[in-house]
């Protein structure tokens, strides 16, 4: 069993290294004690006598582990203590050498190892709640953690850096996350990290090496063929490998980051929107950023700005392209193929420019475009590329308009992905159809929601937590959403929430009207306020309430109450 | 207004009402404690938990459950009277009027949480 694997190895490697101290130890009391009760005495009296076994055990142990009772039973003679005095030096020597062992033993690295790895395998094990398992604990990896913190999710983490296991276990989770420092594309390791657990409900990994993330997927989906894997991947080719897999979600950072880009100047309500949604600091709902026209700069042109680039042509912005190193000349641009700085900002015309993107792969260079931009033409909008999760203090105090973190779009993507996946698809569907629905719904949600932070989540019609509404469908009676969020205190008004959107029978429904009428095993996504879930999780729940909010009447209850209204009704007919 | 709520509250507000009637007054002292209110607090308390029969809300399951407990100990604290009604002339000894008054006392605090969840309950709705 490879589980049981690291006890044995724990035990085999203490019983290699203490073999010969457990010798040496033996050996020496044995001579010790032999000579001790071979050795003639003489008792008090002067009578000659002999130390028997049990006493020569007994004056060995406390000699040999220096205590140093004295001469008991009786007063030693010359050749007594001549023999005492060996085994003095023999006996602590022998101990020393055990001590030692043991220490080294202790400070050995694949002791340490073969221990870690056992007592993390027994944690996983113990664990009883669902678990996300999280292989890279870079800048992603450390915020995705975060994120699923705040939301109660425990996470498993395995990665090869030693530092990066030692300052998890510094975090202030909200709950322990059991890390590992090893190689997560070596089977063991994966198993000892709870893959095979039905608790296990997803794995990311996020590592730079895209080998090594398609052999884990593909090493993982062995293991446990039903789990959702997450996979970073940013060429066609290992996409391609792992589209293939089933339920494998293959995530490309500079993709993400360049849609999100795209979607804070093509459509800046919805970027609004949804920075709003995943609590993004300083972000209010209604007040989104002012892109102007005009002439732009990119100055870096990787992967992410020929994204970039792309998506500009498209909505006719017309940019200037300044970097080293281009290898395709893009049409209708103009080229610097210098390094940004302070004269070939200027070159690009930097006085007249109404944006420049500061996204090269380098944060000090990203600063001192910046710090250019903020001296040649102050008004000029700045977008800049953070690289680095360390260096956010600098970019805070840089006040670009807009920083964008690729890590933290990441993180943000696969949180998003892994708590609710229903959001992404309804930002997709917005981004899709026109401009005036996204304006609609964040007028919506300001007068639902206000200045309170949003809550996500989202309700299985039918099911414990909706038993009001499981007895109505038993009852064939018809209920729409409108009724549901009806304000149990004031039938005219709605609760402190939005339904965003409706998933019946694997097909979805992207921002339902009021009039939907509603089936067995929708689930909903709702936007609103804490209260707000609450009161709608209690008028879920109670047949009375949700009576009420159907008719607008109290409905008598208990038997004697039943049965004198029907009295009074029928008297009255 | 609602009918329900009146004749609903009026039981649950009496029942409590009986309640401290009967148990006020010096622990072992049988001139300050009238078995006709003890019987009578019986009674409305079984009206009070038949009022709730059939409702299916959780503030109803938790109202008949605390009736439910004031029935049993003002019951239980009868059947002491009736077995130690011949111990004097007057009625039972101090020990057993004692024993008689605590377990009404239980049966108090029942009636005052009752209370307390009706009104709350009332308070909550705002309507």
């Amino acid at each position: 069993m490879a589980t049981t694997s690291e006890l044995d190895r724990v035990a085999m490697v203490v019983l290699r290294f203490m073999r010969r101290p457990f010798f040496a130890i033996v050996g020496v009391y044995a001579v010790g004690i032999t000579g001790m009760a071979l050795i003639p005495g003489i008792d008090e009296n002067g009578d000659p006598e002999h130390m028997s076994l049990f006493h020569a055990f007994y004056f060995f142990t406390y000699t040999a582990t220096t205590t140093g009772f004295g001469e008991i039973p009786s007063a030693f003679t010359d050749e007594q203590r001549l023999w005492a005095i060996f085994c003095l030096y023999m006996g602590v020597i022998a101990w020393l050498y055990a001590v030692g062992s043991i220490i080294r033993l202790l400070q050995n690295p694949h002791f340490i190892l073969a221990l870690n790895e056992h007592r993390f395998a027994k944690i996983v094990k113990r664990l009883n709640d669902p678990f996300v398992l999280i292989c890279g604990f870079g800048d992603t990896g450390s915020l995705l953690a975060r994120g699923l913190s705040d939301q109660g999710m425990r996470a498993v983490i395995i990665d090869s850096d030693p530092e990066r296991i030692k300052a998890l276990a510094l975090r202030d989770y909200s709950m322990r996350m059991p890390g590992l420092c090893a190689d997560a594309s070596v089977p063991k390791h994966l198993l000892d990290a709870g893959i095979k657990s039905g608790h296990c409900k997803a794995m990311v990994i996020l590592f730079k090496d895209e080998d090594i993330n398609l052999k884990i997927a593909i090493i993982a989906k062995f293991f446990n063929p039903s789990i959702q894997i997450i996979c970073r991947s940013t060429s066609a080719r290992h996409q391609a490998h792992l589209k293939a897999l089933d339920n494998v979600t293959p995530i490309n950072p500079f993709e993400i980051f360049a849609q999100l880009l795209n979607m804070a100047v093509t459509s800046p309500q919805l970027h609004n929107l949804n920075s709003w949604l995943v609590h993004a600091p300083g972000v209010s709902l209604g007040r989104p950023l002012k892109v102007p026209e005009g002439h732009w700069i990119v100055c870096g042109y990787g992967r992410m700005g020929k994204w970039l680039n792309k998506y500009f042509a498209e909505q006719g912005i017309h940019a200037t392209i300044v970097d080293p190193h281009i290898d395709d000349i893009p049409e209708n641009s103009k080229v610097i193929r210098e390094h940004a700085d302070h004269q070939t900002l200027l070159e690009a015309d930097i006085e007249n420019a109404a944006g420049v993107l500061a996204g090269t792969n380098h944060d000090g260079d990203n600063l001192g475009i910046l710090m250019c931009v903020n001296a040649l033409n102050p008004r000029a909008f700045t977008i800049v590329r953070q690289n680095d999760h360390e260096n956010q203090l600098a970019f805070d105090a840089a006040h670009a308009d807009l920083t964008l973190q690729s890590s933290l779009t990441t993180a943000r993507r696969i949180l998003k992905f892994l708590i609710s996946p229903m959001v992404q698809t309804l930002i997709d569907n917005l981004h899709k159809s026109n401009p005036e629905q996204t304006a609609a719904l964040i007028s919506r949600l300001q007068i639902a929601i206000g200045e309170h932070s949003p809550q996500l989540w989202r309700i299985n019609m039918c099911s414990r937590e909706t038993s009001a509404v499981c007895e109505s469908f038993e009852k064939n009676l018809s209920l729409t959403l409108g009724d549901i969020i009806r304000d149990p205190h004031d039938l005219e008004n709605t609760l402190p929430c939005v339904p965003l959107m409706i998933e019946r029978n694997s097909s979805q429904l992207v921002l339902p009207e009021n009039s939907e009428v509603l089936q067995d095993g929708d689930e909903i996504l709702f936007c609103g306020t804490t209260q707000g879930k609450r009161m709608l999780l209690a008028s879920m729940n109670n047949p009375y309430t949700l009576d009420y909010l159907l008719t607008g009447k109290d409905p008598p209850r208990g038997y004697f109450f039943n049965w004198l209204s029907n009295k009074l009704e029928s008297h009255a007919a | 207004m609602n009918l329900e709520r009146v004749i609903f509250g009026f039981f649950v507000i009496l029942a409590l009402t009986l309640n401290v009637m009967f148990v006020m007054g010096d622990i072992d002292n049988i001139d300050h404690h009238n078995v006709w209110i003890l019987t009578l607090a019986i009674l409305i308390s079984l009206c009070t938990t038949g009022l709730k029969l059939g409702d299916r809300s959780q503030i109803g399951a938790l109202l008949l459950a605390a009736s439910l407990v004031a029935d049993l100990l003002l019951i239980a604290a009868r059947i002491v009277w009736i077995v130690a009604e011949n111990e004097t002339a007057a009625g039972p000894g101090p020990e057993s009027i004692a024993m008689i008054v605590s377990i009404a006392g239980g049966a108090l605090v029942a009636n005052i949480i009752s209370c307390i969840i009706v009104i709350g309950d009332t308070l909550m709705s705002r309507r």
